[in-house]
């Protein structure tokens, strides 16, 4: 196609564009609209995901000591721990420095150390385990036999947490899948008749155009690129207001309480993703633009 | 030129438009398709422009099957005719260069090759100073003449035209015929449906005469 054709055919579909009027304006709407939920879905995903492979980094097994626990005894256990074929590595934790790293989190918050009186926090191993070994049952029974060794209060794990997460990024896929294929199917047919109005509209031209012996391709091409171009603008709308109101929860999670930052490093989508949504977009107006121009255009 | 062999054409169960019609137009003539309404001229033209096909029976169009041809193929058997029709069929919307425009780009005629074009054919209709005008501000005649215009867009072989002369008084109409004569001398074959008699006794050319599907004159086969 010469490039002076292109942009013909460029200028038609803007042109059709514009006339098309609030008609067009719908279905741009619909694809926006279909684009925004999906990658509101998407984006929790993503970051869903993220938290989740961040502390299956950092996925500790906490082991609190007895307070009546001796030096030879949490060497014991020490070495113990260091040979468990789990553990990445084993940090330990005396009570004094347990108290230190609660005061420095409820820093600005002293009052409420005051009734304190005796350090009254446990002595702790921390445990880094092993990615391979952290799945759900292998870390029960782990954890279990930690529970039975002398001189520990008690065994505390996050694999419940992680195993919800996980199940929830699951949820999201499976539901991103379904509302966007329903969603997505809206949007086509919203497209597919805002072109059939356009094709309609012209219907004078596109007689003409088939008796001086145009092309089919040549009649159709302004009005699947017409498609093409609404659920691009969709899509590029609807990352907008998502980098928007991604932004916006940043920033306010930003002033929120302390225990909320760990969401605040949240990331959005990867430009890849992006590209993907606008040719998600782009798609779904080609569709539905495709699916008029056959049913309507008996060029 | 156009060769019709035994042509028929029923729309629907038993409405019988054409029965058996065969008719051979050289290259170069210039033909009157007459007939009361209803006779089959419009049905004739349609067919041989392939907006329409025979229900049995052959055509050929500068040595094409169009019957046979495939849908890809339509597109170059019409750029080989031009159409005029009783409706005129402008774009109301655009100037009369535009319609004429419209054409060129759908061909593919480069841009200024286009322009020229078009000046050139304003000129021969007598609408150069009307170029940029939209046909709501012109009149039936010129109107008329926009349309032959176009239809000269692709360089036809043939030039069709259906009752071009339908909605114009006796001047106009005789103007008209005079361009439609230069188009035809300078090598275009012409066919031209129409049921104004007096037109067709003063041109004296050959004549087809439809009656009820049938041709039952024609003093030039």
């Amino acid at each position: 196609m010469r490039l002076t054709r292109l942009w013909s055919v460029l200028g038609d579909a803007l042109g059709n564009l514009r006339r098309g009027g609030w008609g067009g304006l719908a279905a741009v709407g619909a694809i926006t609209v279909s684009s925004l939920i999906l990658g509101i879905l998407w984006l929790l995903a993503v970051n869903l995901q993220a938290i989740l492979s961040d502390w299956k980094g950092q996925f500790e097994v906490v082991v609190f000591l007895r307070d009546d626990i001796t030096a030879d005894q949490r060497e014991l256990l020490r070495r113990r721990l260091q040979a468990e074929a789990a553990v990445a590595a084993v940090h330990y934790t005396s009570k004094e420095e347990a108290l230190a790293l609660f005061k420095r989190d409820l820093r600005g918050q002293a009052s409420l150390l005051e009734g304190l009186g005796e350090n009254p926090l446990p002595a702790s191993f921390q445990l880094r385990i092993r990615e391979e070994h952290q799945t759900g049952p292998g870390m029960r029974a782990f954890v279990t036999s930690l529970e039975r060794l002398e001189g520990v209060e008690e065994v505390l794990y996050g694999h419940e947490w992680v195993d919800q997460i996980g199940r929830l990024v699951s949820v999201l896929h499976a539901a991103g899948w379904v509302v966007g294929t329903i969603l997505g199917a809206a949007a086509v047919f919203i497209v597919a008749n805002t072109i059939r109005l356009a094709v309609y509209a012209r219907a004078d031209e596109i007689e003409i155009l088939r008796l001086v012996g145009a092309t089919r391709g040549y009649i159709r091409a302004p009005f699947i690129l017409e498609g093409l171009l609404q659920g691009l603008l969709g899509a590029a709308l609807a990352l907008l207001l998502l980098f928007a109101g991604y932004r916006f929860l940043v920033w306010r999670l930003g002033l929120a309480p302390a225990g909320l930052l760990a969401l605040g490093a949240g990331r959005f989508l990867e430009p890849l993703q992006v590209a993907g949504l606008l040719v998600a977009g782009a798609v779904l107006g080609g569709m539905g633009s495709l699916l008029s121009v056959r049913r309507f255009l008996k060029a | 030129m156009i060769q019709l062999f035994r042509v028929h054409k029923t729309f629907g169960k038993d409405v019988e438009a054409l029965t058996d019609v065969s008719l051979d137009i050289r290259k170069g003539e210039f033909v009157f398709l007459t007939g009361s309404s209803g006779a089959g001229k419009t049905t004739l033209l349609r067919l041989i422009f392939r907006d329409l096909l025979p229900t049995s029976g052959q055509i050929l169009v500068a040595g094409r099957n169009v019957v046979r041809l495939r849908e890809r193929q339509v597109p170059a058997l019409r750029r080989m005719v031009g159409v005029i029709f009783q409706d005129f069929k402008l774009l109301m919307d655009r100037t009369v260069a535009e319609n004429l425009h419209v054409v060129a780009r759908a061909l593919g005629t480069p841009e200024a090759a286009a322009r020229r074009k078009i000046g050139y054919l304003l000129r021969q209709v007598g609408l150069l100073h009307r170029a940029n005008q939209t046909p709501y501000r012109i009149s039936g005649g010129e109107q008329q003449r926009v349309a032959i215009a176009r239809a000269l867009m692709n360089d036809p072989l043939i030039l069709m035209a259906d009752e071009p002369t339908g909605n114009l008084d006796a001047e106009l109409a005789a103007d008209v015929l005079r361009l439609l004569r230069e188009v035809n001398a300078r090598g275009t074959t012409i066919l031209l449906a129409t049921h104004n008699a007096t037109l067709v006794k003063e041109q004296a050319k050959r004549t087809v005469v439809l009656k009820g599907g049938r041709i039952v004159e024609d003093n030039g086969a």
